[in-house]
């Protein structure tokens, strides 16, 4: 009850907040206009539609759970509303998971109604959805709870501004560690392989999560992999709001 | 005997600068101890240390040595928590939220029910006048307004220790007599009141024992009186129809000599050379309007143990 407390009070104050809806306004524009660039393609244009859809979901929801994440605690601890809260029988992990929580609802909401436009934009312009629309899009939700974990632990270690720098680094660099396994020849079998290899394991794999590029394409994708990229990034999250919480408990506020 | 409300043993806390640097102790072996039902007020100057040692009883700030426990639950313990009520120097709380509301969320904090959460609230909202405003935002509150609120919650979880950071700062002479009124009211309900304060006045009128920070630690801790009756600064006699050479006489060993309105004024620096004098005037044709002990304030208790304090370290 306590975590649900907090986390309802996370997700109302985060309704508020102006940068949700200027994003949230980005994005749906973003979608909208997707056609245009589809005019401009000469190849499939429902495919440049269905391309850029997604891709706007994915990336406005990550610039949602950036902003609004790397504020979550630091904000309550700079405008002193911590004191009164933390200092109730409540375990420090409770505040960070309620806060979590908090946000991770409202990013699901965000994501339903930009998939929801999205949808009916693609359907509009002729163009057919099936399971797998919604597979990626539950996959970019499941990346989002990853950066928004992220976020949250940077939030209770650093300010929004440095913190989201950092997010924002770590998540265009999560995206490209495909580099780091395609090495040049002269490389291979060298410690260095191993070295970037182990780095490629530890690092999240943001690019596994974008299977909306397979959809746009329409490449089939088996829900096995959809399903074992659910668990790799619940297992990645899971441990990043470990370390939040490690952080948090022995912080002085 | 009774239980102890709060015990804190050798308790150091050191914080860090922003660059990870040392800075010197604000607590340095502060051992203290406040028995259940009473009310204790904690002194000190500016950035002695009182807010730091509310905080790590609270659980906000974690000591660097020693220990802290309440009802003899570590202060690392979410127990020790549960019995406590704590109002922060400045109380901040969600703006967007309006009392009811703030209530209600602190009353899930503690884990109360929606039928305790409610009693609470009509109770509360009737003994902190908090009706008139309860669908109101916080965003628009005055510090009093604000107070008021940060008592509520405080008192939400009806809980056997209240620790209040300056529960009177930044108050007008109705908000303070407001808090005071409430304090006496806690202590007549069997409180246990643990609160910070520099206004000395009002500490003299509701604190049943009082402990001095300085330099990290508890100076001086005790029962008001004792720690008053120390020290009668002066005695004062006010006479009238007494001679002018008597007067003259007198004043050799008096430490000062003015007109009062009733008469004249002797003090005296001991109670023996107050009576000798007095003894003087009746002998003559004189009259002792009054002879009255002018104790030490606890105002100059303070600077006085302040410095007593600085010099001994
Ligand atoms: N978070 C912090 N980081 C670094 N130093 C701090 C921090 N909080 C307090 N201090 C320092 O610790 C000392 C004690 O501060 P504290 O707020 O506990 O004093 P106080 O007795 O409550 O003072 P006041 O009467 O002004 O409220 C001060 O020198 C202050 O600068
Ligand atoms: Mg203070």
């Amino acid at each position: 009850m306590r975590i649900r407390a907090i986390a309802a009070n996370t997700y109302r104050e985060a309704i508020r907040d102006k940068v949700l809806y200027l994003l949230l306004i980005f994005g749906i524009i973003s979608i909208v206009s997707s056609r245009i660039l589809g005019y401009m393609s000469i190849g499939d244009e429902l495919k440049i539609i269905a391309d850029i859809s997604l891709a706007s979901i994915s990336i406005f929801g990550a610039l949602i759970a950036v902003f609004v994440g790397t504020n979550l605690v630091y904000k309550e601890i700079d405008k002193r509303t911590i004191y009164t809260i933390i200092s109730r029988p409540i375990d420090r992990y409770e505040f960070i998971l309620g806060k979590y929580l908090g946000l991770i609802t409202l990013l699901a909401v965000t994501t339903l109604v930009m998939g929801i436009i999205s949808a009916l934009y693609i359907v509009m312009m002729g163009g057919s959805l099936g399971v797998i629309y919604f597979e990626a899009v539950l996959l970019i939700y499941w990346k989002l709870l990853l950066v928004t974990a992220f976020s949250v632990l940077l939030s209770s270690l650093t300010s929004p501004v440095l913190g989201a720098i950092i997010v924002l680094s770590a998540y265009v660099f999560g995206h490209g560690t495909g580099i780091l396994i395609d090495i040049p020849v002269d490389m291979q079998g060298t410690y260095m392989e191993s070295l970037l290899a182990a780095i490629y394991f530890v690092l999240p794999n943001l690019s596994n999560f974008d299977i909306w590029k397979e959809y746009a394409n329409g490449i089939e994708i088996s829900h096995t992999y959809v399903v074992w990229n659910m668990v790799y990034g619940a297992l990645y999250t899971a441990l990043l709001l470990y370390l939040a919480t490690l952080v948090f408990e022995n912080k002085d506020v | 005997m009774s239980e102890i409300a709060i015990e804190t043993k050798s308790l150091c806390k050191r914080y860090r600068s922003h660059l990870g640097m040392g800075l010197p102790p604000t607590l340095d072996g502060l051992s203290l101890r406040v028995h259940e039902h009473e009310v204790f007020g904690f002194l000190g100057k500016n950035g002695a240390g009182k807010t730091t040692t509310i905080k790590i009883l609270c659980g906000l700030v974690w000591q660097n040595q020693g220990e802290a426990s309440i009802f003899g639950y570590s202060n690392r313990d979410k127990r020790a928590r549960s019995l406590v009520g704590y109002l922060p120097e400045n109380p901040y709380f969600y703006e967007y939220l309006t009392p009811r509301e703030t209530l209600d969320f602190y009353g899930k904090l503690n884990g109360d029910t929606v039928a305790a959460r409610n009693k609470r609230w009509d109770y509360l909202s009737e003994l902190l006048d908090l009706s008139d405003i309860a669908n109101q935002r916080v965003r628009g509150f005055s510090k009093g307004m604000r107070q008021r609120l940060g008592f509520a919650v405080a008192m939400a979880g009806d809980p056997r220790l209240l620790i209040l950071d300056e529960p009177m700062s930044g108050l007008d002479p109705m908000g303070r007599h407001m808090v005071r009124d409430l304090m006496l009211r806690l202590r007549e309900e069997k409180k246990t009141v643990f609160f910070s304060s520099h206004i000395l006045g009002d500490v003299e009128q509701v604190c049943d024992r009082v402990g001095m920070l300085v330099n990290g630690k508890l100076h001086r801790e005790g029962a008001l009186q004792d720690l008053l009756t120390r020290e009668t600064l002066r005695v004062d006699v006010v006479t009238r129809d007494v001679p002018e050479d008597t007067i003259a006489e007198l004043s050799t060993s008096a430490q000062r000599v003015y007109d009062a309105d009733e008469g004249v004024c002797l003090s005296f620096s001991s109670h023996d050379d107050a009576d000798a004098a007095a003894r003087k005037i009746y002998a003559g044709s004189g009259r002792v309007v009054s002879l009255t002990p002018i104790a030490e304030t606890l105002e100059d208790y303070f600077v006085r143990q302040q410095e007593d304090g600085e010099g001994a370290s």
